[in-house]
């Protein structure tokens, strides 16, 4: 046995079943043994990138760590950015690498990248291996830790001599892993604030997700009847469909959402990290509430937001040592009349464009409606992903797969390929945008050669959507260099990759695209919507103001010009 | 000025992932130190850093713990 069938084998033992990669000269020893695996199906992406995203997409699918696999220098970076990815919005990722023979290390040698030096900030932890025999307990260790306590991503840098050299095969240990334990004082401190608070939220970010945690969180919220609010990250961690559910908060939220953090007296957040795009300006940020933060890394409490009771642990731990403490709550009804009137003034909604063009909003509405709350849908970034958690109603944690984080732009398509890998019995829609599909796009021919049939909806346009509403919000409508030009027709590049390609222009045609497309099993598809390039994302709370100066349109701020909220 | 005692597993990555760290968090470092500890392949690290204002030395011992060669830290 050599270095490269202790990794293979290593990777079986672990229970990888996919990787998604692209060969090279210093990991070609481990594709060697792979092309024989039975029990690992490689997919061959186009750009290591998006490897590295569809890894992602596969994790947030699967619940499993997902593996992405680069060979040194070029195609090491190639996945910085997906590391970087998921490292911000926790998502268990191991990236192996090959790497330049030990002998050459440091000396410049061809392709030969420092790539451990280079992801250290994005990284949870990395190894580079120098003995063999080390291969088996480095790759259980790198999956362990990859996937407990917060989730990112792992690096393995495997140099190339390493994997050629004769390897003993030691059947690795899972290493144990430790969850730390609620201090029950804690969990009685954050029961008896909730019994009191008069204007209670549950905030709940994307650790809910992670921890599987759903299900008792629903439980709780309807034990206690606090209102909900669900992050860009926790979006189908309580169905939409729930009365005690205002929607997502932060600089796209719901007014609804917005407002009862920033009047509540109580903020529990659950797997959450008071991130800029959810507080707006901290200094005005719920100035009346106390917070409960619960959260599985003891980094995140007091980072942005000081907090009152910490409870550190993981959030199904949290939920259930919560639903075992509260008693009954305060009466609430003054808060949901408040809330509910918020709900009913403020509603989400968009105006259909003057000049006659298809309203994205619309688009994204109708595919949410006809492919139904059991599919997985991944985004890009821009407004196209606002619309995407705005408009789209999700029911199940985990059905809406994007960059929240670091907000990578060409996300959608490959993170819905690892998707669809994971989930093959789930349909699996990519809503993306023109500019974001640009970036990706050749993982379609992936996806076309592999089988795997992802549906692919581009927002298109014509244009750096959301950068072009901030130059229209905040540069004088100077649209310097936003407009992407109508070229190339997206539904002949889809074509040529082995796809089927469709259009949409007009409101009568959205439902019969949309199913058209649902009836295609055996390829991609891709849908170029083609609508108005001056829809805008609204509510907003434009960056750095406070979330009380929540605009509903350009200029009209409910929570600062109306007393809505004055006699609470 | 914050004073801070790490020990330190001797594996390759272990000493840059904590001095990246301070770079990532914007912590000046002032003066650092690092010598062995004992036999057990562990190093002691002295460190004084400057925090940015309004920034806890207290989140910064967290974010250390998270490194996964970092044995023990604390502050003074
Ligand atoms: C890799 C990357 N580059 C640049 C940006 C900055 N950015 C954020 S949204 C956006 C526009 C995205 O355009 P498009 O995909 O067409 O989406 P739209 O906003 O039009 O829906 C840009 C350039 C980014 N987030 N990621
Ligand atoms: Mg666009």
């Amino acid at each position: 046995m050599n270095g490269a069938l202790a990794l293979i084998k290593a990777l079986e033992a672990v229970g990888c079943e996919t990787v998604f990669g692209i060969p090279g000269g210093a990991i070609l020893p481990a594709y060697d043994p792979l092309f024989d695996s039975a029990k690992i199906r490689h997919v061959l992406t186009r750009h290591e990138q998006g490897a590295g995203h569809a890894a992602s997409g596969y994790a947030q699918a699967t619940g499993r760590v997902g593996v992405c696999m680069a060979t040194s220098g070029p195609g090491a970076t190639n996945l910085v950015t997906p590391l970087a990815d998921a490292y911000l919005d926790s998502v268990p990722v191991v990236a192996i690498t090959g790497q330049v023979a030990r002998p050459v290390i440091g000396t410049d040698a061809f392709q030969e990248a420092d790539i451990r030096s280079i992801t250290l900030p994005i990284t949870k932890h990395s190894y580079q291996v120098t003995d063999p025999d080390d291969i088996p307990r480095v790759i259980a260790e790198a999956f362990a830790l990859a996937a407990s306590g917060r989730p990112g991503p792992v690096l393995v840098d495997l140099p190339k001599d390493v994997l050629a050299a004769p390897a003993g095969w030691t059947e690795p240990e899972p290493p144990v892993v430790v969850r730390p334990r609620l201090d029950p004082a804690q969990v009685r401190q954050a029961a008896d604030l909730l019994a009191r608070a008069e204007r209670p939220v549950f905030y709940v970010g994307g650790g809910v997700v992670r921890a599987g945690a759903a299900d008792l969180l629903r439980e709780l919220a309807e034990r206690t009847g606090v209102p909900v609010v669900t992050t860009l990250m926790a979006r189908g961690a309580f169905p939409d469909s729930h009365p005690q559910h205002l929607g997502m908060p932060g600089m796209h939220g719901t007014v609804a959402a917005v407002a009862a953090m920033q009047k509540s007296d109580l903020l529990i957040a659950l797997g959450a990290r008071f991130d800029d795009r959810v507080t707006g300006s901290l200094a005005r940020f719920a100035p009346e509430a106390l917070v409960v933060h619960a959260d599985i890394d003891p980094a995140e409490i007091s980072k942005n937001r000081r907090a009152d009771v910490p409870l550190i642990g993981d959030c199904r731990d949290v939920l259930r040592a919560l639903k075992a403490s509260v008693t009954t709550g305060g009466d609430l009804d003054p808060w949901w009349k408040y809330l509910d009137g918020l709900r009913t003034t403020f509603p989400l909604g968009y105006d259909w464009p003057e000049d006659g063009s298809l309203a994205p909003q619309y688009v994204i509405s109708r595919i949410g409606e006809l492919v139904g709350p059991e599919a997985i849908y991944t985004s890009g970034v821009g407004q196209h992903q606002m619309w995407a958690a705005q408009f789209v109603r999700y029911e199940r944690p985990g059905s809406f797969i994007n960059s929240g984080g670091l907000g990578t732009m060409g996300f959608a398509v490959p993170a819905a390929m690892g998707a669809v890998c994971g989930a093959p019995d789930r349909q699996v829609w990519a809503i993306d945008g023109d500019g974001c599909f640009q970036m990706t796009n050749q993982e379609l021919a992936t996806c076309a050669l592999e089988g795997l049939p992802i549906k692919v909806a581009v927002i298109n346009n014509g244009n750096l959507g959301m950068v072009r509403q901030w130059q229209n919000l905040f540069y004088g409508s100077r649209y310097s260099h936003t407009s992407l030009g109508s070229t190339p027709d997206f539904a002949l590049l889809a074509e040529a990759m082995g796809c089927v390609g469709l259009r949409c222009s007009s409101r009568a045609g959205v439902d019969d695209v949309v199913r058209e497309a649902m009836a295609v099993r055996d390829r991609p598809v891709v849908i170029d919507f083609v609508v108005g390039a001056d829809a805008q994302v609204w509510p907003m709370v434009a960056a750095g103001t406070g979330n009380d100066e929540i605009m509903t349109a350009r200029g009209l701020r409910p929570l600062c010009d109306s007393d809505t909220g004055e006699d609470l | 000025m914050h004073r801070l005692s790490v020990l330190l597993r001797n594996k390759p990555g272990a000493l840059a992932r904590v001095v990246v760290l301070f770079s990532t968090r914007d912590v000046a470092v002032e003066s650092l130190s690092l010598s062995p500890a004992g036999a057990d392949g562990l190093s002691r690290l002295d460190v004084q850093v400057r925090l940015r204002e309004g920034r806890s030395v207290d989140q910064l011992v967290h974010q250390l713990r998270r490194v996964v060669d970092l044995c023990e830290v604390s502050a003074a």
